[in-house]
């Protein structure tokens, strides 16, 4: 039994605080003392006092929750976003601890850089029977295609992560490499952003390390690989279905570099190029979330259709370097631990610093004897598999939880196919405290550790990210079952330097030159935009109908006849409260911002996710007429606020044009529509006053014309008055500024065919007289506004 | 035995293809003791804005074309003269069952023609219970490698029905299987499944083959096709042999070769990625013309 907590100084936290027999505990010592570092954090916590303490944790909570941070989790009803579940005590660790990881992680990056150098290049360990061939052969992590092919960096890691767990003796144990394609350090600066808001006294008191100098260094190490004056460096994500796309978009932002999908980019002449509004620029340098099978239709995976053709040729060429290069993923390979002992004796002369986990490939017969001889402390499970033995939804038993009937299964299996099966030591995992109903429990936890490689070698992200059960159970780490992440503290016993990524003062202004836009990027933000404005006007012309509806006695009204058939093709139903036409409108408009959520701020994104919560709950619960009426003078309020947050605050990039100019065509074509329709001289009773309603145009029409709506001025004013935000002409006006601001696609002196098209529907229609707009016009107008919007595609997003 | 090989490949998009890139194999090649290439060329219609060359893992010639600008067809000539000069079939020294097992442990490489990578599942070749039980009927008699692959050969050719109509070229070993029927691709496919499943290597060879016309009959102009062929690790001293469960035969004179695969994925005449919406139908043309008698 361990011994009782000893802990004079600190009080309620820790009450009933029990370490569990055997297993090791990073705040208890064996002789039931609270560990040096520990202590000082305790204490504090006591002293900002229990209620203060849930209040600061739930402030860190809401910080994430108004971030934006969720993950992915996938489940038999499809992938849902979880909110990011944070354990907000933070696992401390001691710098000289640290230390002695960081040496031991730094020789074994090291190490497997020379394995994966030797896998794809002369075969040596094989050669030597220190790498069965089997086991390489006939990975799917080996890539046949790249054998041979040389990394344009000269170097295969870049990026790597390990998976640490402490035995029950205190030492650090490698549980798994990540060398594929790491995920989680943008959710350790989001951890380390959150619990600042909680703990930022406490923490400043500890000594703890910054993270954003690891940031800092790793950006310019692989700004260093851009050779190509006009290159660039990009991180490649496989899209927003991913788990951790909101990641990749976080740490583009945070660090500057553009984010692409597999269709942004394309191979021309052995290089690999962006597709972007200016026209295609070079990419020198890929940090890819993207697993390497996926990279390439030609020659890897024939079905992805997140890759680019090409990509591995380009590879031949040497013209890209990836981060990390592919084929790299096959050190995650679990079966590859049982050999990492022998091979660091043979390359390096010495045994790993940090060692694996106990691992024996079941394909050799000593080792296969062995796993089936020590069964009940054995955790056996595929060999090549490539997640932790926790978190691999049961592919992995534990010898001694088998039943009879299960254990003979399992040794026929052993004997019959050994060379698909491993044996691992049954690890104890150490235990870190959780906050509970304000006390302190521990829980089994899982240390991932960053490693960059930059010109002073590899460099360790001062910090991590802790993946702590929400039970006892070692399963329950894994966050697709529910596991929590906490912040990890480095604490020195002196001052630390404090790193940023913004500018220091004495460091030299530099006005960052905007980057190109992506086509695929300026695509979904046109379409935003055309979808905003197409919920915009639904809303308007919803309400201007069930206003009139409300009344009993109009339900039959001409007028409204005549709207339910112009709505019908729009996917409007006029008789229900909420048709479904506007809120898949909303649901456009955030499917495009989801696509992009690298240039999007999170406050933006925060009201576009309210704007639509908001909208699927009316569905439920508001009635066709006066209930309807309300819910859209809601909804258009809160669309307002939207489009004022974007055009107060976000910057006039070309990003920022291309959703102006989505909004503007949407808004001329509607106009256009919607005049067609109820400014015809046969159209029914009340068309003239719906007009200048859904036109938000009542007052300025009284003001301007008279009291009554006569046809002519009601068309002068929504169509060709160029000083009404509403008007055709308005729009096609602000169509023309924003293209001559749009970048050149050629160098040729002529002016662009959008230019032309522009300028051609802006003349007509400004020499125009109302009497002249007939329904037909009209509807030409709308057509060939759209061809415009085909024009854009053709011009900047083909 | 001396020949000249023409093929030719047809494709037309139903919507033209804004662009594209393709990998093509379709050229044999210089091969020691199997073939020695004379003169070949290859083009392409309309002429591709990139084309490059590179030689592939399992040592094919690859040529790499892309296109950047609308087309509606797609037309790849290759034509080649060819000299096969295969040894005569020589003495059975392969190893029995259990013998070969510890000579692939014995090989320890991972070179294109190292066993191990022609030992596990492939999408089309993926080992499956009932036909490794078909395949391990072949064990009965067999003492050697060899005669076990001989046995499955000889009886694929003879338990399936050669039909160009019942299968296309997505259709799997398995699917082959339970059909029993298909073209030379199927054959070799469910023999190459069926070798995998007793632990025999095997690949797939991807080529021409010489047709005979029929006594009395002229040989018809474009009626060739391409062919497709297993091969089989019988061991460290016998290496690979090649065999063809299409016709019964040991890969002999008759047999051009273009390249190797673990299936057909590896090896397919052509793919590609196109930026088309539409459906593709394609055509073949081949013509096998021994130049002695």
């Amino acid at each position: 039994m361990p011994s009782p907590v000893r802990a004079p100084n600190v009080s309620g936290l820790l009450a009933g605080y029990q370490p569990l027999p055997n297993v090791a505990d990073e705040m208890i010592d064996p002789s039931g003392a609270v560990r040096p570092g520990w202590e000082s954090l305790l204490r504090k916590l006591d002293q900002i006092g229990p209620e203060k303490l849930a209040t600061r944790f739930a402030k860190a909570s809401q910080y994430l929750h108004d971030a934006g941070v969720y993950y992915r989790v996938y489940d038999e009803t499809g992938t849902q976003e979880r909110e990011w579940p944070l354990a907000h005590i933070p696992l401390l660790i001691d710098e000289h601890d640290w230390q002695s990881i960081t040496r031991g992680l730094a020789e074994r990056a090291d190490l497997l850089e020379d394995i994966v150098a030797d896998i794809y290049g002369e075969n040596r360990l094989i050669g030597q029977g220190l790498l069965p061939p089997d086991l390489i052969a006939s990975n799917s992590e080996y890539l046949h295609a790249v054998a041979g092919v040389k990394p344009a960096s000269g170097h295969f890691l870049h990026f790597c992560a390990f998976e640490l767990g402490r035995a029950p003796n205190g030492r650090w144990w490698v549980l798994g490499d990540r060398t594929q394609a790491p995920s989680g350090a943008g959710f350790a600066l989001e951890n380390r952003v959150a619990s600042t808001r909680a703990l930022a006294d406490v923490s400043a008191s500890m000594n703890v390390h910054r993270l954003a100098g690891f940031f800092k260094e790793f950006r310019d190490s692989l700004q260093a690989q851009v050779k190509n004056p006009q290159g660039r460096a990009a991180i490649l994500t496989p899209g927003p279905n991913n788990e951790t796309y909101f990641e990749h978009a976080y740490i583009a932002r945070y660090l500057g570099f553009m984010l692409l999908e597999g269709d942004d980019l394309t191979v021309s002449k052995g290089k690999v190029m962006v597709r972007t509004v200016s026209g295609l620029k070079p990419v020198d340098v890929l940090w890819r979330r993207m697993d390497a099978a996926y990279m390439d239709p030609l020659e890897l995976k024939a079905d992805s259709w997140i890759g680019t053709p090409g990509m591995v040729g380009a590879l031949r060429q040497r013209s890209v370097s990836l981060v990390n290069a592919l084929g790299s993923g096959i050190l995650e390979t679990r079966a590859l631990l049982a050999f990492l002992p022998a091979i660091s004796n043979a390359m390096h002369g010495r045994d790993l610093a940090l060692p694996s986990i106990a691992t024996w490939w079941c394909g050799q017969d000593k080792e296969r004897r062995h796993v089936m001889d020590h069964l009940d402390q054995m955790m056996v499970g595929p060999a090549m598999s490539r997640q932790l033995p926790f978190e691999d939804m049961g592919a992995t038993a534990l010898g001694a939880g088998l039943d009879d009937g299960a254990r003979s299964e399992l040794l026929a299996r052993l004997k019959d196919d050994g060379r698909s099966l491993v044996g691992q030591e049954a690890v104890k995992l150490s235990t870190t405290p959780v906050y509970v109903d304000g006390k302190l429990e521990p829980r089994p936890f899982v240390l991932r550790v960053f490693a960059a490689r930059t010109k002073h070698g590899w460099s360790f992200l001062p910090g991590g990210f802790a993946r702590v059960g929400l039970t006892l159970d070692t399963a329950a780490i894994a966050m697709q079952r529910g596991g929590q992440a906490a912040d990890v503290w480095i604490t020195s016993s002196g001052p630390v330097g404090k790193d940023t990524l913004l500018p220091r003062e004495d460091d030299a202004f530099r006005r960052n030159v905007p980057g190109t836009l992506p086509s695929r990027a300026a695509e979904n933000l046109m379409w935003m935009g055309r979808y905003i404005e197409r919920a915009e006007g639904t809303a308007r012309i919803l309400r201007a109908c069930h206003a009139r509806h409300a009344e009993a006695a109009n339900r039959e009204l001409p007028l409204l006849a005549e709207m339910r058939t112009y709505l019908k093709p729009l996917g409007v139903d006029l008789d229900s409260a909420i048709p479904k036409g506007l809120s898949r409108s909303i649901d456009g408009a955030m499917l495009s911002a989801s696509r992009i959520r690298d240039r999007f701020s999170p406050d933006g994104w925060l009201a576009l996710r309210d704007l639509s919560k908001t909208i699927h709950r009316f569905h439920d619960v508001v009635a066709a007429g006066d209930d309807t009426t309300r819910a859209m003078t809601i909804v258009l309020r809160k669309l307002a606020g939207f489009s004022g947050l974007v055009h107060e605050n976000m910057y006039r990039f070309t990003g920022w044009r291309f959703l102006e100019i989505g909004r503007r065509i949407e808004r001329s074509i509607g106009m256009a529509r919607i005049l067609a329709t109820l400014s015809r001289p046969d159209a029914a009773d009340g068309a003239l006053e719906m007009l200048l309603e859904i036109g938000d145009s009542v007052m300025t029409h009284r003001r301007q014309y008279s009291v009554y709506s006569g046809r002519l001025s009601v068309l002068d004013l929504l169509a060709l008055d160029p000083l009404n935000p509403r008007s055709i002409l308005f729009q096609l006006e602000a169509l023309k500024t924003e293209f001559g601001l749009l970048p050149a696609r050629d160098s040729s002196t002529e002016m662009p065919v959008l230019m032309k098209k522009v300028l051609r529907l802006h003349t007509d229609l400004a020499i125009m007289e109302a009497s002249e707009l007939t329904p037909d016009k009209l509807h030409g107008l709308a057509y060939e506004i759209g061809v415009l919007s085909d024009t854009i595609s053709d011009t900047y997003f083909a | 035995m001396l020949y000249n090989i023409r093929l030719h490949l047809h494709y037309d998009y139903e919507r033209s293809a804004a662009g594209g890139r393709h990998h093509i194999r379709v050229m044999p090649q210089t091969m020691p003791g199997i073939q020695r290439v004379i003169a070949s060329s290859l083009s392409f219609d309309p002429s591709a804005a990139e084309r490059s060359e590179f030689t592939d893992f399992f040592a094919n010639t690859v040529t790499s074309i892309a296109y950047r600008n609308p087309h509606e067809t797609l037309d790849v000539t290759m034509t080649a003269r060819v000299n096969v000069t295969r040894p005569p079939t020589m003495l059975d020294v392969s190893p029995d069952m259990a013998g070969l097992q510890k000579e692939i442990r014995s090989v320890r490489s991972i070179a294109a023609d190292a066993p191990h990578h022609f030992l596990n599942s492939t999408d089309y070749a993926a080992i499956d219970p009932q036909i490794t039980a078909y395949a391990a009927e072949s064990l009965a008699q067999a003492r050697t490698v060899m005669e076990v692959v001989n046995s499955l050969n000889h009886r694929i050719y003879k338990d399936f029905t050669y039909d160009g109509e019942a299968t296309d070229v997505r259709t799997s070993a398995r699917q082959a299987f339970d059909l029993k029927a298909g073209v030379c691709q199927d054959f070799s496919h469910v023999m190459i499944a069926g070798l995998r499943g007793l632990g025999i290597p095997a690949g797939y060879v991807s080529g021409f083959l010489r047709t005979i016309p029929a006594p009395g009959e002229e040989r018809l102009e474009g009626a060739d096709a391409m062919h497709a062929w297993v091969r089989a690790w019988c061991g460290r001293e016998a290496g690979w042999q090649e065999f063809d469960p299409t016709n019964n035969m040991v890969a002999g004179n008759d047999h051009i070769t273009i390249g190797y695969g673990r299936d057909y994925a590896d090896v397919s005449p052509i793919v590609g990625i196109l930026k088309t919406s539409g459906s593709q139908e394609g055509k073949q043309s081949v013509d096998v013309i021994p130049l002695e008698p």
